[in-house]
């Protein structure tokens, strides 16, 4: 019996934003220009609302963090991936590599 | 600083999840970016510009999070899409998210398009709400800012009124004051205080400082918590107790270092020592626009003195917990009614009653500045009307795309969508140029009230989060009031009608209804303000024609107090005037030295019981109170008040000579009707005075009142240590300022001269308020014809396109160009006479709004009115005479070819 095949736990835009988070953790307005990068242009309330979603499924954990701009204090938002965060990226990326190997090799059609 | 409290605001205003998801983050990011920028200075015109854009950007996230929230309520359920990118997961979301970007896309466009159009609006609502946020954030902090002390809005300032002649008062005798306390309902507590200012001797230099002196519970009252040991126990206040004093909070920190082993050190005052019990808490002073720089125990006795009106005091109270001010005044109206049957003598006709301290200390602002909101409003409704005719225009050159896109299967709602997007978006960029306004608006409003007084909040007027919270509202509105207008025509169009025309467009009945109305509505609010705007002009100008009976032109007034500890004996005083007035006398210029308690035209009521000993007033009765003045020789000469007979204060008026008196005309008038006064006695308390000299009538407490009667007593028998020196020169005062001030301070380098200004100076301040809203009204007035002009002239324009063929065959069959113009004006006379009608009707029952500010004036001034009438009517016709002539220019071979 084959094995049942699932489509990727995350959207590309969830996979790039995860990405920027997967080795180190960032503020929220470094990891909204990285995926501003890539065209995917979203207004602040939006992107946060897209990170807030991740953040309660569990993929990524998010805080506040005191910073001094100029002479004043004000926070940011920072944010860092979790271990099933992690999981769900790796599976996203070996979805992708799975899929591109078997379609490199002609064998998605027959799979 | 980007205010925290507006990012308080916003997320108060939004769903939770939404606010703490999306707002919060983002918001945060924007301050981040705003920091950033501000200390790169990235723009020349300094901060303004950038807090204003930072203000628009703040407002736009707000808006953003309210597009997601109803977005998420017209979502599928979310389970169906965790994880999925909404955009690319949904296509119904992103349809509907495409609709909303393509209106705001398509709204933009439109705007661009038609550069004319779009900076006419621009600029036209711009102007409307900047105005209307200029005033609301002066408006915020006078008025709606909750004032330093806790529950705030629970306190009162008693008030005492004698019902005989309506003057009020701001304080109240000690007699009644102790037994108000004790008889009193309707109040948590009530306690005394006084201000004033005195001296630190503990080193070299005396400190100056401004002292509160505060009766035991006043500062229970405000909730004052001290840094530092306690505040005053009734004890402190006892007769003989140990002196006591609590150090202001800044006067701790900056005479004292901060030390923290204050509490038990005795520091000098001018006449007494006292050891430090308390430090208040930083920040505190009352009232809220004073210094307090120290706080001393007010002795007043516990029960009230036979003589109860001998001293008087400020007195302050917070109201029970349930209890109104209503309520509070039905209960001291009651107390002043036994105290009235007890001690008629004292007490007749005398009236307490409580005034919130907020407007108590607002005084007559609060009805200006409400004034100015009202026309504010009034302009902004105007300009709202002139955007709604211009949309209306402008959507008839979009007819036919609106019928094509109608025929095409558009829904009616989606093409009002679009309308009321344009709205929308032309109303937020307005808003963000109009709060750009304000920012510098408000200031210059601030500028123009008057400075003197306890106005609070004046010195901290500001862009908050309240006033973008009125800004937005005002947005919304604007967009309701003319979107709407432009919205609900285009739906009631005839899409086959437009289509299957044969050229051109014109505009149905409804809509060309709609515009009449608009601009009837117009003219309508325009004649409103003039008509205010009109009797502000004729109430100032009477003021200004009024004879304050004496002479304001070169006199330089300030006050002096000489220090106590060296000035305690009258010996003393008396021997530093005497210098002082020959020193004095030596500048060059100086004509005339006077000296006197009370500044006229500053609104002081003090009075003293007027009473001939051989018409006693009956027992039982309260002599009648005239007003009181404590002035020199000089002072009248300085201000040139006439001597009417007998004569002024001389030599012969010293101390251990018997007691005199001056009175004024209008004394003589009443009390001695049919003789002369010069001569008779005046009876004060069991004291016998003889009438010396009669002097003229003049306006003490303000341009307004009446000439009233005063009666003055020798300042050479009292030399107070504290007065004011009225110096009348020969040219400009300013210039002899310098010079004055070295005189004393030559006699005495420790002696405090303070609020030196010009008479004139006095008495322009005096009506301040009115000239205040005499501008501004005015300019409100004069814009809001201007737009109702521009109005009239594009509906004008309007009609005589859209008649040019009807005129045309007109002429053709014999009309002369006089009976086209005559034609045309009579269409503008009507919407003028329909907007006079109803605007004067409006304006006729809104005057009773301006009768605090009017002077000599009715409200229904028949010169007023017919001024107002015909300013509009001239400006109306001027606005049509050039359609009309168009329209009587037209070729009539030309305009029938072309059909």
């Amino acid at each position: 019996m084959p094995t049942p095949r699932q489509l990727p736990p995350l959207s590309h835009l969830q996979f790039l934003a995860l990405g920027v988070i997967l080795s180190t953790e960032e503020p929220g307005r470094v990891i909204r220009d990285v995926v501003a990068d890539y065209g995917v242009r979203r207004t602040g309330a939006a992107f946060y609302q897209l990170m807030a979603r991740l953040e309660r499924d569990g993929l990524l954990e998010g805080w506040y963090e005191a910073i001094v701009v100029g002479d004043q204090a004000v926070r940011e938002r920072r944010y860092r991936i979790t271990a099933s965060g992690t999981r769900a990226w790796r599976q996203t990326r070996a979805f992708y590599e799975t899929v591109a190997a078997a379609a490199a090799q002609g064998r998605l059609a027959n799979a | 600083m980007p205010d925290p409290r507006l990012g308080r605001v916003f997320a108060s205003l939004l769903p939770d999840r939404i606010a703490s998801d999306a707002f919060e983050p983002a918001w945060e990011d924007l301050r981040i970016a705003y920091l950033i920028r501000r200390q790169r200075a990235e723009t020349s015109l300094g901060r303004a510009p950038l807090y204003a854009a930072y203000v628009f950007l703040a407002v736009v996230v707000f808006l953003d999070c309210w597009r997601l929230a109803l977005a998420a309520v017209f979502r599928s359920p979310p389970a169906e899409r965790r994880h999925a990118d909404p955009i690319l997961a949904e296509p119904k979301q992103t349809e509907r998210l495409h609709m909303v970007l393509y209106l705001i896309r398509h709204a933009f466009r439109q705007l661009v398009r038609e550069p004319a159009f779009t900076v006419a609006a621009l600029l036209t609502l711009a102007l409307g709400v900047g105005a209307n946020v200029a005033v609301f954030a002066v408006v915020d902090a006078v008025l709606l800012r909750p004032l330093p002390y806790p529950d705030a809005d629970q306190l009162v300032i008693l008030n005492h009124r004698d019902k005989r002649t309506g003057i009020t008062k701001e304080f109240i005798a000690i007699g009644d004051y102790v037994d108000l306390v004790s008889r009193q309902g309707a109040f948590e507590s009530l306690a005394a205080y006084g201000r004033g200012q005195t001296s630190i001797i503990d080193r070299d230099d005396p400190y100056r400082v401004d002292l509160l002196g505060a009766a035991p519970g006043l500062l229970e009252m405000l909730r004052v918590r001290p840094v530092l040991g306690r505040t005053f126990q009734p004890e402190d206040a006892r007769e003989g107790a140990p002196k006591v004093i609590m150090l202001g909070y800044e006067t701790w920190k900056n005479r004292y270092g901060g030390d923290a082993s204050i509490i038990g050190r005795v520091i000098r005052l001018e006449q007494s020592e006292r050891q430090v019990v308390g430090v208040a808490p930083q920040g505190f002073t009352f009232p809220p626009t004073a210094t307090t720089d120290v706080i001393l125990p007010l002795t007043l006795p516990t029960v009230a003195p036979a003589q109860r009106r001998n001293g008087w005091t400020f007195a302050l109270a917070r109201l029970r917990p349930g209890k109104t001010v209503d309520d509070a005044a039905t209960n001291l109206s009651s107390i002043s009614r036994q105290l009235e049957s007890e001690y008629p003598q004292s007490n007749l006709a005398s009236e307490y009653y409580p005034l919130e301290l907020r407007t108590s200390l607002a005084g007559n602002t609060k009805p200006a500045l409400v004034l100015l909101l009202a026309a504010v409003g009034v302009v902004l409704l105007i300009a709202c009307a002139n955007v709604a005719n211009l949309l209306l225009a402008r959507s008839l050159g979009r007819r036919r795309e609106m019928s094509v896109r109608l025929a095409l299967g558009a829904g009616s709602g989606r093409l009002a969508a679009q309308l009321l997007t344009e709205s929308l978006v032309l109303a937020l960029v307005a808003g963000a140029g109009g709060v750009l306004m304000a920012y510098w608006g408000a200031h210059a409003l601030v500028a123009l009230l008057p400075q003197s007084g306890n106005v609070p909040g004046l010195s901290d007027v500001r862009i908050n989060g309240s006033v973008l919270a009125f800004t937005l509202g005002i947005i919304v509105l604007t967009t309701l009031v003319f979107g709407l207008v432009a919205a609900l025509t285009v739906r009631s169009e005839k899409a086959v009608g437009v289509l299957n025309a044969s050229r051109g467009t014109s505009m149905g009945a409804k809509a060309r209804r709609a515009t009449s109305t608009l601009v009837v509505a117009e003219v309508a609010l325009a004649i409103v303000l003039l008509v205010g705007a009109g009797l502000i002009l004729r109430s100032f100008a009477g003021l200004l024609a009024v004879d304050p009976g004496f002479r304001t032109q070169n006199v330089m007034t300030m006050s002096l107090q000489l220090p106590g500890n060296r000035y305690r004996e009258l010996g003393a005083r008396d021997a530093f005037y005497r210098r002082a007035f020959a020193e004095l006398r030596g500048v060059p210029g100086v004509q005339e030295i006077g000296v006197a308690a009370v500044t006229p035209l500053t609104g002081n009521n003090w009075t003293a019981p007027f009473e001939r000993p051989e018409q006693p007033v009956p027992a039982g009765e309260r002599p009648p109170e005239v007003g009181w003045q404590l002035a020199s020789n000089g002072y009248f000469k300085a201000l040139q008040i006439p001597l009417v007979s007998g004569r002024l204060f001389d030599e012969r008026d010293a101390q251990n000579s018997p007691p005199v008196v001056i009175i004024s005309e209008a004394i003589q008038k009443r009390f001695f009707p049919n003789e002369s006064a010069v001569g008779k006695q005046v009876k004060q308390g069991d004291q016998t005075l003889e009438i010396v000299g009669v002097v003229g009538n003049i306006r003490r407490a303000g341009l307004r009142d009446e000439p009233r009667a005063d009666m003055y007593f020798p300042f050479e028998r009292n030399l107070p240590g504290q007065t004011t020196l009225f110096v009348r020169t020969a040219t400009d005062p300013e210039k002899s300022l310098p010079a004055l001030k070295s005189a004393i301070a030559r006699i005495e380098p420790n002696a405090f001269v303070a609020e030196a200004q010009t008479l004139s100076h006095v008495a322009s301040e005096s009506e301040r308020i009115t000239r205040v809203v005499l501008w501004l009204l005015g300019v409100f007035a004069v814009t809001s014809l201007a737009l109702a002009a521009i109005g009239i002239y594009g509906v004008m324009s309007y009609a005589v396109r859209q008649r040019t063929r009807e005129i045309g065959t007109r002429i053709a069959l014999g009309a002369t160009r006089r009976n086209i113009l005559w034609l045309v004006l009579q269409q503008g006379a009507v919407i003028a006479a329909v907007g006079t009608v109803v605007g004067l009707g409006t304006g006729l029952a809104t005057t009773r709004f301006l009768s605090s500010i009017m002077y000599g004036v009715s409200g229904t001034d028949p010169l007023t009115l017919t001024g107002a009438v015909v300013l509009l009517v001239i400006t109306i016709m001027l606005a049509c005479y050039v359609p009309a002539r168009r329209a009587a220019s037209v070729d009539p071979a030309k305009t029938l070819a072309e059909q």
